[in-house]
């Protein structure tokens, strides 16, 4: 096949992240203009960049409705099941996402900003999309970067610009773990093809010296553990959340969490031999890694949780505790016994994404650009004061506690029953620690409930009218009920996901 | 009719409501104020027209169709021939667990739904004028939307576990409504009062529906009551279960429908705005009870005992209930003490199949007819009661108001026609129903084995129709004839109600008049309602020549001794007072049943209450406040760690990932 034919083949295949990264090129070169020398924009500048953001959004959902479905070969890209609901994920909370940054930005930087956006979705596209090594890296790369962009454009005060140092650093030492994983990987694969490197190990899984593999597997955990916020590298996720804008801080709370899933749900089986996940689950050590992971994530993020007066930093814990319950489904894996923990952690990662992303935006539209809500004080008196948003704001904690009639009710129920049914003790003690943990979580997140409905307002704090962050968070609180109400469309494409990949 | 288009229609019925109370609920108290009757009236009225074409056209063609059979998610046949329509989706199904959301219609939901929004429209019609003055105004038709939206839940429930959900939510819009004047410590006690003795009724239902689920591993009404040779192999396996599992959903329907000894509760609840009262505690809400013993017929079939109970309690209920009416001079507490003897009645016929096989099916049908009937008439009868109160000044003791039938004509000629129909006036509603409860109490008075048993109920029966009769006229003459005398609440010229008010208790007199001769000596109604799933579809009809005279003779009678104590003669009811005193004492004194309540269960409860809030406060707060601290005290060792410095997060960072390393290397 001629070279451009290749590339032809290969480009017709993500079509939706072209979409996605030309609408960056645009507003990247475009945006710059559009201000001038000394910083000054047009009023209502970002409005347009808003509504671009959201076409190239739209148009890419349109080109993912439309993307073929494909086993992985010895190209560049599998456009395979999970890819698809991956896509899905990151679409729909892109459009979340741009709604929130909205008027959480300057109108002198809202080009940047977005494009920063798209380019991250782009990336977690291409995480789940490569079949390779340096792919599945540069997707990483393709996430992070524009990160610390975004995190600095946002608001440029002190405290953001010690948040992204701190961000940077830590995500940079964290990409050279994953770095130094995947060259073992390559190291005693000789190829960085996915296929390739599975067909190898499967043949010499006999022979070859496991104890490399754990090597490469528990570097890699660990450094995607960083962008899942698990203990112990989560200790930037408080300094930041507190330090970024609440519309970063959504970004923050979803995103890696998703890139991290999807890379380690691409990697680990390949470790292990197997070209999909579909019957993996992890065995031996990795599995006692994740799941001393798991365990330790649930409980320091949820204690640390309860001691905290800073609104962000709460949240930052409450992302960490997250992170633990996610893993719990990564810890069971595809068992063949009981119900899937693979499909109960994607349908727990989307229902996660639409609770927190609806939280932070409600917490944007509660305050304004310059004084965001900061402390739990600042929520005393909001069923008073906006009623709607509080009313709103409970949906999605409600959710987030994992208590009915909310969907983050049933993701809590499908991770306990996947660990539950497995029937082996690991499984029972997985399922009993996220149970227990769901009640501490459900204190601090009952009392923000309550500080919002039962206390006097301490306080004054502006309010600004942010149309888009309180459609997002209205949409979100919809969605959360409507979840519980419908939740079989979801977990069908959860479990369509792991079908054929 | 397409099958799509007759799924709509059956969602129409219950979505309706939810629309509108939800709308009612969110722009009410804002935008809508005094026009918060619209979304809930054009709701109430596209759930009626919604009824009427599922109960005369969708399930009729059902019936001729037959499609194939597909249970659970489009219109299901079976062989045997209960007309059905059932639509639902698949709520979650997960692994190993599997939660489906059904909605089932048959002849018996299809009446019951037709009954609820008819009657609810008709309130809810007299409500707006009722009601007109009232702060609450939103919130009284939201409440009212809402209710509406449960019990059509409740009856076209699929499983029992649905039913369940929606059993509690009547009880929640009862609640709601009971304190609907919520500054009166009254209504609130009402409120609360009707909440905890139904509780009790619950607990039992709750029970019930665990044994169900542990012996027949479903809840659904297919599996479990369908198949009646299961229900003879669970019984088989576990003798006596089927009889527990009966009496476990009787208790829940005693809560519900206020039997003895749970009837406290009731009479109570006329604290509530008189719409309520007619709605949900006369008409609708309070006949939940008679519908689960009427639906789990193939249980109770299987549980004569069960069944004897029913039968007992309902008479012991009429009987008692009918005593205290005679006394009372609260028009509305007369009324809501002679819907308690009513439902009584209602469990009397239900509980007949324990006398033969053959028995059950006119027993349910006599039972549910009465239902029905008694739907009409009694609600024209609490909503004429509330245009009474309404034109007295919120007056409603008997003693202070007399000779109304010039001022208040229509309400008069209401009133007069509604109890007429109670009593058993020959030809109108009532008369039939009753006709068929007592014919079929005779019948089962002939049983071998029961016989003396249903005789001595069929004897109270007829004591109980002779007392109805005279209450009811009782409390009409008290009220329409004799002198003219309005209290002073009333102003000099009491009102007569608005066109909005009395054009439904126009319609409710045509029906309460009317709706027996039409449905009942055709056979319509018996017709309909044996296709129900449990009943076998009767052939042969025969009117009871004997038992109507004797009706017609009782109703007569207890008129005409109204007339004697009350037109005629007004001295002789203190002078049977004087003479009787210890008998009219306890009658005016409701048996002391809540007094005994009050000595037997309230007081006890209360002193271990209070014993177990001081182990509470001194003894678990202890124990819990300490492990509360223990989570606090835990977390004071990984906070040090996060002292915002970047090098040290790195570091753990690194050591995190050597020991993980270390630990994967050396472990394995």
């Amino acid at each position: 096949m001629p070279p451009y034919q290749a590339i032809n083949q290969a480009a017709g295949l993500i079509i939706p992240e072209i979409i996605l990264l030309a609408t960056v090129c645009v507003m990247f070169l475009a945006g710059p203009f559009l201000v001038s020398e000394t910083g000054k924009a047009p009023a209502g500048l970002r409005h347009r960049w808003g509504i671009l953001s959201l076409l190239a959004l739209g148009a890419a959902m349109f080109a993912w409705t439309k993307a073929p479905i494909l086993e992985a070969g010895a190209g560049p890209f599998r456009p395979d099941e999970f890819v698809w609901f991956v896509r899905g994920v990151s679409l729909v909370c892109g459009m979340l996402l741009t709604l929130v940054l909205w008027d959480q930005i300057d109108d002198g930087h809202a080009a940047e900003a977005h494009a920063c956006l798209l380019a991250i979705l782009a990336g977690v596209n291409f995480v789940a999309l490569s079949n390779d090594l340096v792919g599945i890296f540069l997707g990483l790369e393709l996430v992070s970067i524009p990160t610390y962009i975004l995190l600095f454009l946002a608001r440029r005060d002190w405290m953001t610009h010690e948040a992204t140092i701190k961000y940077f650093l830590l995500s940079i030492f964290s990409s050279a773990f994953v770095l130094y994983g995947l060259s073992w990987v390559f190291g005693i694969a000789g190829t960085t093809n996915l296929t390739a490197i599975t067909e190898k190990i499967s043949a010499a899984s006999a022979t070859t010296n496991l104890g490399m593999f754990r090597l490469a597997m528990v570097l890699i955990i660990g450094g995607l553990s960083f962008r899942l916020t698990a203990v112990p590298f989560h200790f930037y996720a408080p300094d930041v959340f507190q330090g970024v804008t609440p519309s970063s801080a959504a970004m923050l709370s979803f995103v890696p969490k998703v890139v991290g899933f999807t890379a380690l749900l691409r990697l680990l089986p390949v470790c292990f031999g197997e070209a999909n996940f579909t019957d993996w689950m992890p065995v031996g050590a990795v599995r006692v890694v994740l799941m001393v992971l798991a365990i330790l994530t649930m409980f320091v993020g949820n204690l640390l949780a309860l001691r905290q007066t800073s609104l962000m930093r709460l949240l930052a814990y409450s992302s960490i505790a997250h992170a633990g319950y996610m893993l719990v489904g990564l810890t069971v894996g595809n068992s063949s016994a009981g119900t899937s923990g693979v499909a109960a952690l994607l349908f727990y990662l989307a229902m996660y994404g639409i609770m927190t992303i609806g939280l932070f935006a409600l917490i944007s539209a509660a305050g304004t650009f310059t004084r965001p809500l900061r402390s739990l004080a600042d929520l005393s008196g909001l069923s008073k004061s906006q009623p709607a948003i509080a009313l709103m704001m409970a949906v999605c904690l409600i959710g987030l506690s994992g208590l009915p009639p909310t969907g983050g009710f049933l993701a809590k129920l499908n991770l306990f029953l996947a660990a539950w049914s497995e029937g082996t003790t690991d499984g029972r003690i997985l399922a009993i620690t996220l149970a227990v943990n769901a009640v501490i979580a459900a204190t601090y997140y009952l009392r923000l409930i309550s500080v919002m409905y039962f206390e006097q307002s301490t306080v004054v704090l502006e309010t600004s009218r942010q149309p888009a962050a309180w459609i997002a968070g209205c949409l979100c609180a919809i969605a959360t009920l409507a979840l519980f109400l419908m939740p079989q469309p979801l977990w069908n494409a959860a479990v369509h996901a792991l079908s054929h990949s | 009719m397409s099958e799509d288009l007759q799924q709509i229609v059956l969602w129409l019925i219950p979505a309706a409501p939810l629309v509108a109370a939800i709308v009612t609920a969110v722009l009410g108290p804002k935008l809508l104020r005094y026009k918060s009757h619209l979304p809930c009236w054009s709701a109430l009225a596209v759930s009626f027209v919604c009824s009427l074409i599922l109960l005369l056209k969708i399930l009729p063609s059902v019936e001729q169709a037959a499609p194939p059979e597909e249970v659970g998610v489009a219109i299901s046949q079976t062989a045997t021939g209960p007309q059905v329509i059932a639509s639902g989706f698949e709520w979650f199904n997960v692994g190993s667990l599997h939660a489906n959301i059904e909605l089932r219609a048959d002849s018996i939901t299809a009446i019951m739904l037709t009954m609820v929004t008819g009657v609810s429209l008709l309130v809810a019609m007299f409500g707006s004028g009722y009601m007109s003055h009232d702060p609450g105004y939103p919130r009284f038709f939201a409440a009212v939307s809402l209710f509406v939206f449960s019990m059509c839940m409740l009856v076209l429930s699929g499983s029992f576990i649905l039913l369940f959900v929606f059993w509690e939510a009547v009880g929640l819009c009862s609640y709601l409504l009971i304190g609907f004047w919520f500054q009166k410590p009254s209504a609130a006690a009402a409120a609360k009062k009707a909440f905890v003795v139904n509780r009790i009724g619950d607990f039992g239902l709750i029970m019930g529906i665990f044994l169900i689920w542990k012996h027949f591993g479903s809840l659904d009404f297919v599996t479990v009551l369908g198949n009646a040779a299961r229900i003879a192999e669970v019984d088989a396996q576990n003798p006596g279960v089927i009889q527990l599992i009966c009496f476990c959903l009787f208790l829940g329907a005693m809560g519900k429908s206020a039997q003895f000894p749970l009837q406290v509760w009731l009479p109570d609840a006329m604290e509530g705005p008189t719409p309520v009262s007619a709605l949900i505690h006369a008409a609708t809400m309070v006949t939940a009870g008679v519908y689960l013993v009427a639906r789990c017929t193939p249980l109770f079939v299987m549980a004569p005992h069960a069944q004897m109970a029913v039968s007992g309690i309902g008479a012991a209920t009429a009987a008692i209930a009918a005593l205290i009416a005679l006394t009372q001079t609260d028009l509305k507490r007369v009324l809501a003490y002679s819907t308690v003897s009513q439902l009584g009645f209602m469990f009397m016929a239900l509980g007949c199949g324990a006398a033969s096989a053959e028995l059950v099916t006119p027993a349910v049908t006599a039972g549910m007819f009465h239902l029905f009937t008694h739907a009409f008439f009694k609600a024209l009868l609490f909503l004429a009661a509330g245009s009474v109160m309404h034109a007295m000044g919120d007056v409603i003791d008997m003693r202070r108001f007399s000779g109304l039938k010039h001022a208040l004509p229509i309400t008069h000629w209401t009133f007069l026609v509604g109890a007429a129909a109670l009593a058993g006036v020959p030809l109108l509603a009532g008369f039939w129903s009753k006709d068929d409860i007592l014919a079929v109490l005779q019948e089962a008075s002939r049983s071998e084995t029961h016989g003396l048993y249903f005789g001595v109920i069929r004897v109270i029966a007829i004591g109980a129709a002779f007392l109805t009769a005279f209450y009811t006229f009782r409390a009409y003459f008290m009220t329409f004839w004799g002198p003219e005398k309005f209290p002073e609440e009333a102003g000099h010229h009491p009102h007569e109600v608005t066109p909005i008010m009395a054009w439904p208790l126009r319609t409710l007199a045509v029906c309460a008049a009317g709706i027996g001769l039409l449905v009942g000596p055709t056979h319509l109604f018996g017709d309909y309602l044996q296709k129900t799933m449990g009943l076998t579809p009767e052939h042969e009809h025969h009117l009871h020549w004997g038992v109507m005279l004797m009706s017609s003779i009782i109703a007569v009678a207890g008129i005409g001794f109204a007339w004697m104590f009350y037109v005629a003669s007004p001295t002789i009811p203190a002078a049977i007072a004087r003479t009787m005193k210890p008998f009219y004492v306890i009658s005016q004194g409701k048996f002391f049943l809540d007094e005994i309540f009050m000595g037997l269960i309230v007081f006890p409860l209360l002193g271990i209450a209070k014993l177990a809030t001081l182990v509470d406060k001194y003894f678990i707060d202890g124990i819990v406040d300490t492990v509360g601290k223990v989570p606090k005290a835990l977390s004071i060792i990984p906070r040090q760690l996060h002292g915002g410095v970047v090098s040290s997060y790195a570091s753990v960072m690194w050591v995190g990932v050597v020991t993980a390393v270390v630990l994967v290397l050396t472990m394995f």
